[in-house]
């Protein structure tokens, strides 16, 4: 079995009309022994962006701390905060420099320009090839049924409430049809005034 | 052959001085002055610029307040370059503790490894000392609020209020007397908003002409969650300050003519 899929779990990120949104599943296990059901994979960097990153559970928190590292340098020297997409560039070249030695995550990046506020979503593979399209991006051992989930209820345009609601489905539906995402899920929807967390219940087995 | 010259750039001379490290104060004597504050609820410090033109673009630099993490910041006198690497070298040891330790890095911790680097420039052939003092500000849950000073040779100290660079000698001595009986005196505890005045005072007997484009003032206080914030304080704030000293000056010169 691949070591990504040892720990199980699953990302998505879309856009809407004005915002975007990210959730996580709530599981982490040891192959098909559920350990806890309260471990989210999405971190809140800034204001309006947020990182997901899945697979290998050790190699989130190290990766996401090495990232803060990078992030952190840089925002303290340039004096300002770090947009969406620069911010992905870096993701993208930290994992290429461990291309012969990867880290065994894929990260989904959401949020909205700092100043423009032009929504933005974008994952790459473990050693940091990125994908940015303009509707939805997903990640995770049940990542073709979230194609799915997401081909079919992805609009263009879609308002926050409405959004939240296609996202949920989405996530829900696609976990459903897999052993080692679920437990539990978290969505958050990024506006520009306003960030929403939902916490969904679903079934737990 | 050059290496017989160059590793022999900071040796001891007869008389037992280290020659280049003295040279390195003076130039810092010669640069633009930088003070420290420690009041009960937070830490001013506040610099003296150089000669700003209206023609220079400082949109994203300052030039004498440093940033290092979300609760250390520091004021530097001396050469800005060798300023500018050390900042940079304070930012990574400040990240790399944060990772590896996964909390923020103490305040003196960071002071004393930077200044192991300073006299490391010091002692070693080929090089010259950094040609910058630096004034820390910072806050750790244990030690509360902290205010440190280093010089070239790698000496560091804490402080309640000192000042480094031009005319400091004039400026330790106001310090002095100003904080007079203000430390550990529950009856008249000393506030950041005093702190700020009094820094205007002293920067403005060290200054000659103080105004508001030529002060760098920053503020570290507690914030609602009992964490640091570090705050630059406006220009508009600082012309304020400078108006009001300006105003009590002449009064007190007006009430001593009336007397005499």
């Amino acid at each position: 079995m691949s070591i990504m899929a040892y720990n199980g779990g699953c990302l998505v990120a879309m856009r809407g009309k004005n915002c975007v949104a990210i959730a996580t599943d709530h599981r982490f296990g040891i192959q098909a022994q559920t350990i806890s059901t309260d471990f989210e994979k999405v971190f809140h960097v800034n204001p309006r962006t947020f990182l997901g990153l899945v697979g290998l559970q050790t190699d989130i928190l190290t990766v996401h701390d090495r990232i803060m590292f990078r992030k952190k340098l840089y925002e303290d020297r340039e004096n300002r905060e770090m947009a969406p997409e620069p911010f992905s560039a870096m993701i993208s070249n930290f994992l290429y420099e461990h291309r012969f030695g990867p880290y065994f995550i894929e990260p989904v990046i959401a949020g909205l320009h700092p100043k423009t506020l032009e929504p933005f979503i974008c994952n790459m593979d473990l050693i940091g090839c990125p994908n940015k399209p303009d509707d939805f991006v997903v990640a995770g051992t049940c990542s073709e049924q979230l194609y799915g989930m997401c081909e079919t209820l992805w609009k263009e345009d879609l308002e926050p409430a409405e959004l939240a609601e296609v996202i949920s489905q989405a996530i829900v539906s696609a976990f459903d049809r897999d052993a080692i995402s679920g437990w539990g899920a978290s969505v958050y929807i990024i506006e520009k005034d306003k960030i929403t967390k939902k916490q969904i219940k679903t079934r737990m087995d | 052959m050059a290496r017989r010259y160059d590793s022999r750039t900071t040796i001891f001379s007869p008389e037992g001085r280290l020659y280049q490290v003295e040279y390195a104060m003076e130039a810092i004597s010669r640069a633009g002055a930088a003070l420290g504050i420690r009041a009960e609820d937070g830490i001013v410090i506040a610099a003296e610029c150089h000669t700003t033109s209206p023609l220079l673009d400082n949109d994203i630099f300052q030039d004498k307040i440093y940033k290092i993490n979300d609760h250390i910041c520091v004021a530097v006198a001396g050469i800005t370059s060798d300023a500018n690497v050390l900042v940079n070298e304070m930012r990574l040891i400040a990240q790399r503790y944060q990772y590896n330790y996964g909390s923020p890095i103490p305040l003196e911790q960071l002071v004393s490894h930077l200044c192991d680097i300073k006299q490391a420039y010091t002692q070693y052939g080929g090089k010259r000392p950094f040609g910058v003092s630096i004034l820390y500000m910072g806050y750790d849950r244990r030690h509360q609020f902290q205010l440190y000073q280093s010089d070239p040779s790698g000496n560091y100290s804490g402080w309640n209020g000192t000042c480094i660079g031009k005319s400091f000698g004039v400026a330790m001595s106001m310090l002095k007397t100003e904080l007079a009986n203000r430390y550990d005196n529950p009856e008249k505890p000393l506030t950041t908003e005093e702190a700020k005045k009094i820094a205007i005072k002293v920067l403005a007997k060290s200054m000659e002409g103080i105004n508001a484009e030529k002060v760098e003032m920053a503020v570290t206080t507690l914030g609602s969650n009992s964490r640091p914030v570090i705050k630059m304080v406006q220009k508009e704030e600082i012309e304020r300050l400078i108006t009001k000293h300006n105003e009590e000056e002449e009064e007190k010169k007006a009430s001593t003519s009336t007397t005499t």
